[in-house]
């Protein structure tokens, strides 16, 4: 326990003019007894640095608290040794610039902030980050296009990569098509495949090991020290790997589940890769007899972007059609091609290829709807089209009709246990759990699907992390990609797995908090073994014994606090964040007697969304009500609710909950932190009602960044509430 | 139970299309921002889209009786704002030379459209035929002239040369022919556009007067919000007054317009002011389509062209004879007569009915269709 707090506060930035510095320096010293309290007019200089490393060089203090601006804010210039306890008061964002300035309200507001904030750094320890030995190893699983993509970029960049295929040969899907999609200007022409030149590169790489008609049996440990046992023909063998690239691809959609779109009704009716096979065969042979088909009909969408299949778009069989229709007309420039569509969707400099397709005489596309596919005499098929451009049913005669079927991912979802994973999505993939990763984690052997049955967590703010730290999705299985996007996409998933191996063997947080060096400890002691950390835990970063005792994996862990908001024994703490020190700071908030009638009301707020947002408010010079008091978490799920009963025992009026959005769109950073959180306070409710309290004391709500202009109105609206209510009860008790 | 049409493109036809200037006809993504960016479109579904439509699927027959490409003016505010560069309008004007190839039953419109020899070779054999009538009888031309004496080559005598009454016959039986096969194109696409129609006939008398109204004035030109449509509307209009004048002045007029020495008589001044508007509208026209001046002038098909130039050197050679005449000199006059008979014929007999001036009664016959149309579908909502 840290003794000697060092109390700095900075006047600059009209701290000074709005609050009685003098005032906050006597909280320090008189009341929380810091070490030392200097006041700085421009702290962040280098004159008001050198001060603080002064007294930390000379040991006069051991913990420092900086009462300046936003912790968010000159986070280099307040940089010192990582692991010293370090609290930043925010004084200037949450006071000084949206409070009114010279005011007795907004006085107590800072000085409640400076007190919860020595409090805080008084009980924090130093840092010491997780040891042990690791390895920089990758691996990519899956030979395609994108796990060869990341074998050979990460290979390239120096680090050794093991390459398992299932397949006895490298090149995935690619090893069955003739020609790719143009690639440079003029974006026009089709190109060959240069499949044999790819594949020979990796195999004379000197960091490759490569390992065909190979598959995953077992994958243990976490990141920086992955033990993964491979088999082959029987054999089986181990490597050690720091991070894992999961490049599994895509399957087709089952084309048995067409039949409304004719599929199984004549032998003329093929999907887009059966037809693959008529193309190559040069002469556009019918299936049905062997004729030179002279009409080709593609429907596109043929399972997906539909509520009954895949909800989603494939991605790439638009461009798969108009590259198989450039091929008909290659071969035969007379034959008819119709392309019945629902969008054309050409991003990019395919716009260019769609064009040049588009151009020749003898392509007809048409938006619309395909509503009946029926065989005629003669081997012919009709196509009916409702709901199309001409503005009348329509239909086509072709001798082949191509189904141009979406893509599942090759995931296998996740064990009964994430029950949030889609139930849809689980349906698509035929993959069994356990049938490519194989992890011996306590959360199941694969990587948990979200939406669509993608493994992957919210795309837009993370676009390679998965729901497992070290292991990173990339190609078609992380999202519906072509070949290019997947050799894009497997350079950025392979730079996470490079970032990953590097951090980790710094003792650093990943992701999202990257280069924290603080991880969860477990007074195991006291465990009564209830789980509910092992579950909860969104990363599976906790193992159980068999006697449901936790068995922590500091490499996995994301640093969210989840297990620690979960845990009724709080036995679970991070040095410089636990149960205790936020119950102390909710102590050190100093509130009003009844007769004052000023309400105090309790903020959690996510760090991460909800607290930079009233940043915002402070920024924009945005006044909010001064009897908040904000308390950062590292997630809303780190939220344990006996801090909710410390508040309402000292007297709290009303306790706000702010975390990001959840449900299928979430933005909480660790996936599940926020809906965890609003979980628990349905339980709490139900005390409060047991004491006599009224329920709406407590309310959660879902902030996101871009609503930040709500915030004061959220606040106000809320305290006025409580003024309704009048003051709690156990005021004074 | 909603009818279900089987629909089969015609290769052939998308080629036809194409060589006839549509070529960029396939580029069209359906975005509609030329229905959206035209004033005229007002139907619906809006024009071009539909017609970009039914031309890349090669759908002839709804085409044929679609009257959409003939409610365009050309004004060329959707090729210039076409994302894909499709050229709609260009794509309209090409569905126009198509459509005008089809109206007409003799065939000889579609041989003109599709091949320049073609097309060149009957305007030359019918000047021939003109320039052979006044070399070969010895009663007419210049075997009439020889029987005249030497004064018919000291002065003018232009009755001596061709005489008027003759003339004049002959005006009025290629006016009854041009005639015919101009109406008898124009009720073969009234009743292309028709025969699908259950309308009554009463709706279609009570809209003549549009039709009339349309043909003389042109007037749907200044709908058009483009920002030369009024100029173009206007040098249009003094153009077709001018022709119009010209033509009734030598059909009907010919024995008061046609002097025969170096007199001048009042027919003279509207001779002027036809041979002004005709020699200026037709030369400005010329100019914009050889520099390029503007979206309509921006590709030309050799109907295009034949069109202005055939017009402006039948007024040039016109007002030349009228010099010649007047500064009594007798053999230029002759010769610049055959000359400008040599032109006007094959201009008025091949062009008119055959060609692209047959639009002068396909236009209004399809605002006309259009507009009973819009009367039945007003009524029936």
């Amino acid at each position: 326990m840290s003794k000697s707090v060092g109390v700095y506060i900075c006047s600059g930035c009209s701290i000074g003019d709005s609050l009685d510095v003098g005032r906050l320096t006597n909280v320090a010293q008189k009341e929380c007894k810091a070490a030392v309290c200097r006041v700085h007019p421009f702290l962040c200089g280098d004159e008001g640095l050198a001060e603080i490393r002064q007294d930390v060089a000379g040991k006069a203090v051991d913990s420092v608290v900086i009462a300046a601006c936003s912790p968010r804010m000159k986070t280099a210039a307040f940089a010192f040794d990582p692991c010293m306890p370090l609290d930043r008061v925010n004084l200037r964002e949450h006071v000084a610039w949206s409070h009114s300035p010279k005011d007795e309200d907004s006085q107590q507001l800072a000085e409640d902030y400076l007190r919860m904030g020595v409090v805080k750094a008084g009980k924090m320890e130093p840092l010491e980050p997780p040891v042990g030995e690791v390895s920089r190893a990758i691996l990519v699983v899956g030979g395609g296009t994108a796990g060869m993509t990341a074998a050979r970029g990460a290979a390239d960049a120096g680090y050794d990569v093991v390459l398992v295929e299932k397949e006895s040969h490298l090149g995935g899907r690619l090893a069955n098509v003739r020609t790719g999609l143009p690639n440079h200007a003029p974006y026009t022409e089709l190109q060959e495949i240069d499949l044999a030149g790819k594949i020979q590169t990796l195999t004379d790489h000197p960091r490759v090991t490569l390992h065909t008609a190979t598959q995953v049996a077992r994958t243990e440990g976490q990141p920086g020290a992955f033990t993964v046992t491979l088999t082959r023909n029987d054999q089986s063998f181990e490597h050690r790997v720091g991070a894992i690239v999961m490049a599994t691809g895509w399957t087709p959609y089952d084309p048995a589940r067409l039949g409304h779109l004719g599929y199984g009704k004549s032998p003329n009716i093929v999907t887009n890769e059966q037809f693959e096979a008529v193309l190559a065969s040069g002469s556009l042979a019918r299936p049905s007899d062997g004729k030179p088909a002279e009409s080709v009909l593609f429907i596109q969408c043929a399972g997906s972007r539909d509520k009954n299949h895949l909800p989603y778009c494939s991605a790439v069989c638009c461009m798969d059609t108009l590259r198989q229709a450039d091929l008909i007309h290659q071969t035969n420039p007379e034959a008819k091609v119709y392309i019945i569509y629902k969008d054309v969707i050409a991003p990019g400099q395919y716009e260019r290829y769609y064009a040049k397709v588009q151009n020749h005489p003898a392509t007809f596309l048409m938006k619309g709807e395909v509503s009946a596919v029926n065989p005629q005499n003669g081997d012919k098929v009709a196509v009916e089209i409702q709901n199309n451009l001409l503005g009348e049913s329509i239909s086509i005669r072709a001798d082949v009709v191509v189904l141009a079927t979406g893509y599942a991912p090759r995931a296998a979802g996740a064990n009964g246990k994430q029950a949030q994973a889609s139930e849809q999505g689980a349906s698509f993939s035929s993959l069994e759990p356990g049938s490519i990763l194989n992890l011996t984690y306590r959360q199941g052997p694969e990587l948990p699907v979200a939406q669509d049955g993608f493994p992957g967590s919210n795309f837009i703010c993370f676009p390679y992390e998965t729901l497992r730290t070290g292991i990173y999705a990339a190609g078609a299985v992380h999202a519906p990609m072509d070949a290019a996007a997947a050799e894009e996409d497997a350079c950025g998933a392979t730079m996470k797995a490079i970032q990953c191996v590097e951090m980790v063997s710094r003792g650093q947080a990943v992701h999202p908090r990257a280069g924290d060096l603080s991880y969860p400890s477990f007074f195991l002691q006291r465990c009564t073994q209830c789980k509910r950390c092992t579950v909860e835990c969104p990363f599976g970063a906790i193992d159980e014994d068999e006697k449901g005792t936790p068995k922590f994996n500091a490499n996995r862990c994301r640093r969210c606090g989840v297990c620690m908001g979960a845990c009724p024994e709080r036995i679970i703490s991070f040095k410089n964040y636990s149960v205790d020190m936020i119950a102390s700071m909710i102590k050190a908030i100093e509130v009003p007697g009844e007769e004052e009638e000023k309400p105090r009301i309790l903020v959690f707020m996510c760090e991460n969304d909800a607290y930079p947002a009233l940043d915002i408010i402070g920024i924009h010079h945005r006044q909010y009500d001064a009897s908040v008091r904000v308390i950062p978490l590292r997630c809303l799920g780190s939220l344990n609710i006996v801090w909710i009963a410390d508040a309402l025992s000292r007297g709290i009026d009303g306790v706000m909950l702010m975390g990001c959005k959840y449900g299928d769109d979430y933005q909480c950073h660790f996936a599940k932190g926020s809906e965890i959180a609003s979980r628990r306070l349905e339980n709490v409710k139900e005390t409060l009602q047991r004491l006599q309290l009224e329920p709406e004391r407590i309310q959660a709500f879902q902030v996101s960044m871009d609503e930040y202009a709500r915030l004061p109105e959220m606040i106000g609206t809320f305290v006025n509430r409580i003024r309704e209510l009048g003051p709690n009860p156990y005021k004074g008790f | 139970m909603e009818q279900v049409r089987q629909i089969e493109p015609d290769l052939a036809f998308i080629g036809e299309l194409m060589s006839l200037g549509g070529g960029d006809v396939n580029k069209c993504v359906q975005c509609a921002t030329c229905t959206s960016v035209c004033t005229l479109s007002t139907n619906n579904p809006g024009f071009p889209r539909r017609q970009m439509l039914l031309a890349q699927w090669g759908l002839k027959e709804p085409l044929l009786s679609d009257p959409s490409p003939w409610l365009c003016f050309y004004c060329g505010e959707c090729s210039k704002q076409c994302l894909r560069k499709a050229n709609p309008g260009e794509t309209m004007m090409a569905l126009r030379r198509y459509l005008t190839s089809c109206y007409d039953w003799t065939g000889l419109s579609r041989l003109m459209y599709r091949s320049a020899a073609w097309e060149l070779g009957i305007l030359g054999l019918v000047a021939s035929v003109v320039v052979l009538l006044f070399t070969l009888p010895h009663n007419f031309g210049f075997g009439l002239l020889s029987q005249a004496g030497p004064q018919a080559l000291s002065r003018v005598m232009l009755n001596q040369f061709a005489p008027v009454e003759v003339v004049h016959r002959a005006d009025t039986l290629l006016a009854l022919m041009l005639g015919f096969f101009l109406l008898s194109n124009a009720a073969r696409m009234f009743y292309r556009l028709t025969r699908n129609q259950q309308i009554p006939a009463s709706d279609y008398v009570r809209r003549l007067p549009t039709m009339l109204f349309q043909a003389v004035t042109q007037v749907r030109w200044k709908g058009c919000q483009a920002g030369d449509a009024i100029k173009n509307w206007l040098r249009h209009l003094l153009l077709a007054s001018g022709y119009v004048l010209m033509f009734t002045l030598v059909v009907i007029f010919l024995p008061w317009f046609q002097v025969s020495n170096d007199s001048i008589h009042w027919t003279s001044f509207l001779g002027y002011y036809a041979t002004g508007v005709l020699l200026v509208g037709a030369g400005w026209m010329i100019a914009d389509r050889a520099g390029k001046r503007g979206e309509m002038y921006r590709f030309s098909h050799l109907s295009d062209w034949l069109f202005p130039i055939l017009l402006w050197l039948t007024a040039a050679t016109g007002i030349l004879v009228h010099i010649f005449r007047v500064q009594n000199l007798p053999m230029p006059t002759y010769v610049m007569y055959v000359v400008h008979l040599a032109i006007a014929v094959p201009m008025l007999v091949v062009e008119v009915p055959f060609g692209k001036w047959a639009h002068l009664v396909y236009r209004p016959v399809a605002i006309f269709v259009d507009a009973v149309g819009k009367d039945a579908m007003a009524r029936s909502v």
